[in-house]
């Protein structure tokens, strides 16, 4: 009982919580910018507007264009349960979660871009390919990062993993991870969340088509994605672990508002790359994330 | 080992009925359907009983006739591994029958559903043969009738000149196996003074007969770069003999290493090579797949892809066992066991999906296909669970085994032994192969069943019929029952496991495998009840239909859709160094131009660029040596003596020390 009510807990806050964080970059982007910029608030006023909204869906859609938004984001929010929260660790800890959360996301993609096939465009069928291919580089990035995790703490579970710092590696694997959130979460040099030019996009082309309650689901998914990726970051570099459960629950908060602030910062600094340039990002992610791995492998635990 | 339940029903009984029904459905396959599909039913049916039983603890079986063939004693077991492969035959072998009824059904096909069924049967049969018999020589006819049943039912449809091509190279690359398996028995029978098989762990010197069984059953299987008859076979055969070959025909070469590589001793650089061979297989596997246009040959690629991720785990198990690390070992093994049964569940489903779609649409070219969800709902819907489920997604079956297999991987990273930093570099392209999976079948999905119709065909096309859907059904429950209950198949592979090592000993659940089990359910009926409420919160909230948003354009064609090429562009891009595809572009050059085109194909490197130009070599020599038949007689009696001078030197040099 005592387990269900635990995360029951954690899903209304990662639900809460989530929708935050884009409000935050947009303030740091309006703010570098010399604009007022919307209300940090502003995605949940959105997401409660279209979850009343009527829906108009092409033609050639079947009802997976609706369960695909759906399915998503419960695979979203499974992943997020995965993941400890600092001193709480995690809701269902076990041996192996970590490949489970991996997946998981795959899962959110596999529907995403299903959902995006549906309507016969061109443009989202642009959109979905570039989804999936970009993510066969930032999966690797990811488990090449979660093997250097493993290694340093001797374990293939999230609580254990993250509990201690990445080493003498961290600095190269918060990098890594960085880009990987990046690209993962489409947001610039990868993407840009603000254009609506169909064609330069990844993330909001393949959303085109929908509207209303579906997409509430997708904008709400993706800002979870989003937290669940700064959060992931955060614990994976902090030793959290080693601090008492104050000074972590602050570390964390601060150092999830400092990931937010550097995404939103790389925005108002940098231009969205040329799509060619995109995969050679994602290889030095990789990259990163493999030296970190060797200097794991050289320095930790023997 | 248990004891049988009764003393009547034993594997042994079970084995001798299902054999009863299969000799039932060989001698009324030609002339009545009816009673050849109650036989299959009863061989296949009996055949599962008797692999449950086995894999559920019964004692295995071990039974020797008095009855000779070529002289040596019938004799045949059954044991936890034989058993695994069986399984899966009894699933296959009787839904396929099945879905033939109706796919390759005497209206449709008058001239070949006769041999279609004869050949079924005999297939079924010869596959169970060779996995039940212990006599080399028994193993090795077993696998010729196996392998010559798998002909004629690939060129079932031989008034086509690709079938008929396919048939032949299938034929000529299984034929290579069979020399090396020829080979391998025949110099083990010398070894070992008898053609009994069984263990013969303690003979050290027969290790090296290892890599004559690795390039026998590496052929088998498909793996990379002896998959060169994989993609044609499969592609050309009719789809619910398809199924079979991927789902397992080519298992059988997976047999065949795990079987001798747990009876022989093996060379200690087995386990590198298998594991190597594994990666290879699973990444280039998938890419080649990514370049196909063809729907059946992008799936025979998925199975080198599959065939790899299975080669990996039993690559890492030699590992283990080569430095005596059991706990990992025992995993990667489990994984890799499992993955068998897991392909052969969703390819099978593919297969039989794509099947449906052939036979509705009338063509396999991709860009012909497009929006069959609507005229074929069930194919759609049971082809996407397939695609989710070989994509090794959550809480489906592929997944189950990938996590084992990555467990595996982790924990010999983490072990830090020799084998670690193979086993990052694996579990890195593992990631990498799922991911590029996904993409692949994303693309087969949304070319083919959303979007619009790109053909008359396509427009056409009708659900398939009661007895087709049925088989697919039956195989995206088994998919769907492995993944929420991973915990029930777990005995079956410890079994397994324990009869290729029994150093080892009996192998414990990872207590993990449980709560996996338990979070995919939850996932699962959370999934169903999400994708509801918000169908249903849509519906409320006021649903209209109207045109897909096109930047505008309100005047949107089937050709304007992404196609299959297109949206696998920039991945068989980073491949291309491998791939090679040929590209015919035809640009637009005049300010009205009035035609432009673009095609791009990509070939089988493999067979084009190495067999075939190594086949060249070889004819050229023959050509040349030819030349010494001239038909003048006075040249061959010069020959002749100076063949008999030759063989006195070499006597006479030889005999001298």
């Amino acid at each position: 009982m005592s387990t269900l009510l635990d995360i029951l807990l954690r899903l209304t806050l990662w639900i809460l919580l989530a929708p935050l964080l884009p409000g935050i970059i947009n303030q740091v982007k309006a703010w570098v910018a010399g604009r007022r910029g919307p209300p940090v608030l502003q995605l949940y006023y959105d997401l409660s507007r279209l979850w009343r909204k009527s829906v108009v869906m092409s033609t050639l859609a079947s009802p997976g264009f609706v369960a695909g938004p759906a399915v998503a984001w419960v695979a979203l929010v499974g992943a997020a349960i995965l993941l400890p929260i600092g001193p709480f660790g995690g809701g269902l800890s076990f041996k192996g979660d970590v490949i489970l959360l991996v997946y998981l996301l795959a899962v959110a993609r596999f529907c995403t871009t299903w959902a995006a096939m549906e309507t016969g465009s061109a443009f989202e069928g642009m959109g979905a390919a570039r989804e999936v291919s970009y993510a066969v580089l930032t999966e690797a990035a990811l488990i090449t990062a979660i093997l250097a995790l493993s290694v340093e703490s001797g374990s293939v579970a999230l609580d254990r993993m993250l509990a201690l710092s990445a080493g003498t590696g961290a600095v190269l694997l918060a990098a890594g991870l960085f880009a990987v959130l990046l690209a993962e979460n489409c947001r610039v040099p990868f993407d840009d969340p603000n254009t609506h030019l169909e064609l330069t996009m990844i993330h909001e082309v393949m959303v085109l088509d929908h509207s209303g309650p579906p997409l509430a689901v997708i904008l709400h998914g993706a800002a979870l994605k989003l937290l669940l990726f700064a959060v992931l970051l955060s614990e994976a570099v902090l030793p959290m672990g080693r601090m008492s459960p104050l000074a972590a629950t602050a570390a964390l908060v601060g150092a999830v508002g400092a990931v937010t602030i550097g995404v939103g910062l790389v925005e108002s600094l940098l231009a969205r790359f040329a799509f060619r340039r995109v995969p050679l990002l994602l290889t030095i992610a990789f990259l990163l994330c493999l030296f970190a791995l060797l200097l794991a492998w050289k320095g930790g635990p023997a | 080992m248990g004891v049988p339940v009764s003393p009547v029903i034993t594997a042994g009984t079970l084995l001798f009925i299902a054999g009863a029904g299969l000799l039932l459905a060989m001698v009324s396959g030609r002339a009545a359907p009816r009673l050849w599909l109650m036989g299959i039913a009863v061989g296949t049916g009996a055949a599962l009983a008797a692999a449950v039983g086995v894999l559920a603890g019964w004692a295995d079986w071990d039974w020797r006739s008095g009855f000779e063939i070529g002289g040596e004693q019938l004799h045949f077991r059954l044991d936890a591994i034989s058993a695994l492969f069986l399984a899966l035959l009894g699933v296959v072998g009787g839904l396929g029958a099945v879905y033939a009824q109706e796919y390759w059904a005497e209206e449709r096909h008058p001239r070949s559903a006769r041999a279609g069924r004869l050949g079924w049967a005999v297939l079924v049969a010869a596959i169970g043969l060779v996995l039940v018999s212990a006599n080399g020589l028994h193993f090795l006819i077993a696998w010729e009738a196996f392998t010559v049943a798998s002909y004629f039912l690939i060129t079932l449809d031989r008034q086509r000149r690709d079938v008929r091509a396919a048939g032949w190279l299938y034929l000529g690359a299984s034929h290579v196996a069979t020399l090396c398996l020829f080979a391998f028995f025949a110099i083990l029978a010398v070894r070992t003074g008898s053609w009994e098989l069984g263990s013969m762990q303690e003979q050290e010197e027969l290790a090296p007969l290892f890599w004559l069984a690795l390039a026998a059953f590496g052929l088998k299987a498909g793996m990379f770069p002896l998959h060169i008859w994989l993609p044609s076979a499969h592609a050309n055969a009719p789809s619910h003999v398809s199924a079979m070959l991927s789902g397992v025909s080519i298992k059988l070469g997976i047999y065949g290493l795990v079987r001798f590589s747990g009876w022989l001793p093996v060379p200690a650089a087995a386990g590198w090579v298998i594991a190597l061979l594994g990666v290879i297989s699973a990444v280039l596997g998938v890419a080649f797949a990514l370049g196909q246009h063809d729907l059946k040959r992008l799936l025979a690629y998925h199975s080198v892809e599959n065939i790899g991720i299975i080669l990996i785990g039993i690559g890492f198990a030699l590992l283990a066992v080569a430095q005596g690390q059991a706990a990992w070992g025992r995993i990667a093994l489990a994984g890799g066991l499992l993955h068998v049964w897991n392909h052969g569940l969703f390819k099978s489903l593919l297969f039989l999906g794509a099947g449906s779609v052939v036979h509705a649409a009338g063509t396999r070219e991709m860009s012909r296909l497009g929006g069959l969800w609507t005229r074929m709902p069930w194919t759609a819907g049971l082809f996407a669970l397939g695609a989710a489920a070989i994509s090794g997604l959550p809480p489906l079956n592929g997944f189950v085994s990938e996590w084992l297999v990555y467990l595996g991987l982790f924990d010999a990273v983490e072990s830090r032994g020799t084998a670690a930093l193979a086993a990052a570099f694996a579990a890195v392209m593992l990631a990498a192969t799922g991911a590029l999976a996904l993409a692949c079948f994303i693309k087969v999905c949304g070319v083919v069943f959303l979007g619009t119709p790109r053909s008359a065909g396509a427009v056409r096309a009708l659900e398939a019929g009661q007895r087709m859907r049925v088989p697919m059904i039956v195989l995206a429950l088994g998919c769907v029952a492995i993944g929420l209950a991973p915990v029930l198949v777990w005995p079956a592979l410890a079994r397994a496991a324990a009869a290729w090592n029994p150093a080892w000993g009996s192998l414990g659940m990872p207590p993990a495998l449980g709560a996996l089990g338990r979070i995919h359910a939850a996932v699962a009926i959370l999934a169903a009840v999400a994708a509801a409420w918000l169908w249903a919160r849509t519906r409320r909230a006021g649903l209209r239909r109207g045109l897909t948003w096109d930047c505008g354009y309100a005047g949107p064609t089937a050709r304007m859709q992404y196609t299959a090429g297109s949206f696998a562009g920039t991945l068989t891009e980073w491949f291309a160094w491998i791939l090679r595809p040929q590209r015919h572009e035809l640009r637009a050059v005049a300010t009205f131009p009035e035609r432009a085109g673009f095609e791009e194909h990509t070939p089988e490197v493999v067979l084009e660029h190495v067999i075939q130009p190594a086949g060249g070599v070889v004819l050229q020599v023959a050509n040349t040596a030819r030349r010494i038949h001239h038909g003048r007689v006075q040249a061959y009696l010069l020959y002749l003596v100076a063949g008999v001078v030759g063989l006195g030197l070499l006597v006479l040099l030889g005999a001298r020390p």
